[in-house]
């Protein structure tokens, strides 16, 4: 794999009492191959009393943000997550190699995004953690989103579509909490 | 009492006098282009060949001010290394009452826009992190960066609103129609003839003032084998957008030929004969058009009608024209 990368919208996490922190920014980019020795690519400074609660983030952008045009910082069209050819933003990439993959060089590209229906690929995200002690990581399980992905029929996904909103769906259901 | 008449025109010049019929915009349009700093930006951004991949092709390229920008002599735009493109470039005026752009509305945003022709390999064959190194590369556009925005930070974010500043200062309602409507000139028999049957049977796509209601429609067009376009589905997935493009402005017609969306008519009378031998069934197609039926001094009133939306002003507007900054740093290296 040499590119995987996506974007972390709308940040919020709630202590299950009604009390609930937002991240400083809208938008991240967590680009892993960045960040490769990062583990905790957002850093967040909880109140004391968030000890369990709930995380909740949107994979990718909203289709309201979409809507408004090209942005900054992370949502500069120069990260190389904007579609040019049809508008929109790419919410999660992945690129690599795979023998299992029938593409040219046994690529695999998946770019997985779309902001109209019917295909709105932006999927929200909510995790329940419990703060015992060590910092609570979010993680992504790439083992089962590789195991559940079939790379011979789904190895180039470049434009919205129902395949890009399955995958992104599974994207999704593999974020957990450490 | 002359003084006050001669200032009244200078105002006219710099300011764009939208006439009061015109609905409202869905961008804002830029005040006083020619003092508006983005919008100076964004011309020269548009009229220089930096933006592509081989430095030999700029966006006025194939959006040619004496042509109302659009491409003329082309069925197919072409772009880099004498590559052909797949489809024919569009007219850009009064791009502010658009919602989407390009022939097939896959561009929702117009600051978007610019990235489509900048990363296409047929047309600029570059990529905004490309053209954002050139820009930094280069002393005139550090400079320009810094008296537009008082630092000479060079982001896609302000190279694509700057190009779509300049973009949406593109208004053009100096036709004769316009002038009539405003009560300054007056149809002739032959103009006023064909405007009693537009509103009657052309309205419907191609509404007035605007000349266009900017939906996407089957207007019949035998599919071009060699090209297999089927406009707006491309986009959507529908199949019900099968074989459906913008409809575009009938305004300044004559600067912009050849006609449709691959180009295939080079003359409107070839356009008018086309609408009057539409076959409503195609198979699975659902045309939006009935064929009209016209005698030939018929056809030659509905030409007559279209060359009344002609905007001399506009393809002439040295505001919008080549700008004499580019041309002096362009000599200088």
């Amino acid at each position: 794999m040499n590119v995987f990368r996506f974007y972390v919208s709308n940040l919020r996490i709630t202590n299950g009492k009604n009390k609930s922190w937002k991240a400083p920014k809208k938008h991240y980019l967590i680009d892993f191959n960045l960040d490769a020795n990062t583990e905790n690519l957002i850093k967040v400074e909880l109140p004391y009393d968030f000890k369990t609660g709930q995380i909740e983030f949107v994979l990718g952008i909203d289709s309201k943000t979409s809507a408004e045009g090209v942005g900054e910082g992370a949502l500069d069209p120069v990260n190389a997550m904007y579609w040019t050819w049809q508008s929109g933003y790419i919410n999660f990439k992945m690129e690599g190699v795979s023998m299992d993959s029938p593409a040219r060089k046994n690529r695999f590209q998946l770019h997985l995004g779309g902001f109209r229906k019917p295909y709105i690929s932006a999927q929200k995200v909510v995790l329940d953690y419990n703060h015992k002690g060590a910092n609570p990581m979010i993680c992504f399980d790439l083992v089962n989103f590789m195991k559940s992905i079939d790379l011979k029929s789904q190895h180039t996904i470049m434009s919205p579509s129902k395949e890009a909103v399955a995958l992104s769906k599974l994207a999704k259901s593999c974020f957990y909490v450490k | 009492m002359s003084f006050a008449v001669f200032a009244f025109c200078l105002l006219k010049n710099n300011r764009f006098d939208i006439p009061g019929y015109i609905p409202q915009p869905i961008y804002p349009i830029p005040d006083n282009p020619s003092e508006n700093d983005t919008v100076q930006l964004g011309r020269l951004l548009f009229y220089d060949n930096i933006l592509s991949a081989n430095n030999q092709v700029s966006c006025a390229s194939c959006h040619s001010p004496y042509n109302a920008f659009a491409h003329t002599d082309h069925d197919l735009s072409h772009g880099v290394f004498d590559s052909i493109g797949t489809r024919n470039a569009p007219a850009l005026f009064n791009l502010a009452w658009q919602k989407n752009f390009m022939w097939d509305g896959a561009i929702h945003h117009i600051e978007a826009q610019a990235l489509a022709p900048l990363h296409d390999p047929k047309e600029l064959g570059s990529s905004i992190e490309e053209l954002i190194k050139k820009l930094e590369g280069s002393f005139f556009y550090r400079k320009e960066f810094l008296s537009v925005y008082g630092d000479s930070l060079i982001s896609s974010s302000r190279v694509l609103k700057a190009i779509a500043a300049f973009e949406l200062s593109l208004i053009s309602f100096g036709s004769k129609y316009d002038q009539v409507k405003q009560g300054d000139a007056e149809f002739t028999e032959q103009e006023q003839n064909w405007y009693t049957h537009f509103q009657k049977q052309c309205n419907q796509c191609h509404a007035e003032p605007l000349f266009s209601g900017f939906q996407y429609k089957d207007n019949g067009l035998p599919i071009d084998p060699s090209l297999q376009d089927l406009g707006r589905y491309l986009v959507t997935g529908d199949e019900q957008d099968k074989y459906k493009f913008k409809v575009p402005s009938l305004r300044n017609l004559s600067y912009t030929f050849p006609y449709m969306h691959d180009g295939r008519f080079d003359r409107l009378r070839q356009v008018v004969e086309h609408y009057e031998m539409i076959e409503s069934s195609q198979g699975k197609r659902h045309v939006d058009v009935k064929s009209i039926s016209l005698t030939f001094n018929e056809q030659s009133d509905l030409i007559a009608f279209l060359l009344t939306l002609n905007d001399k002003s506009f393809v002439f507007n040295p505001a919008f024209s080549f700008p004499e900054k580019l041309k002096d740093a362009l000599l200088k290296n």
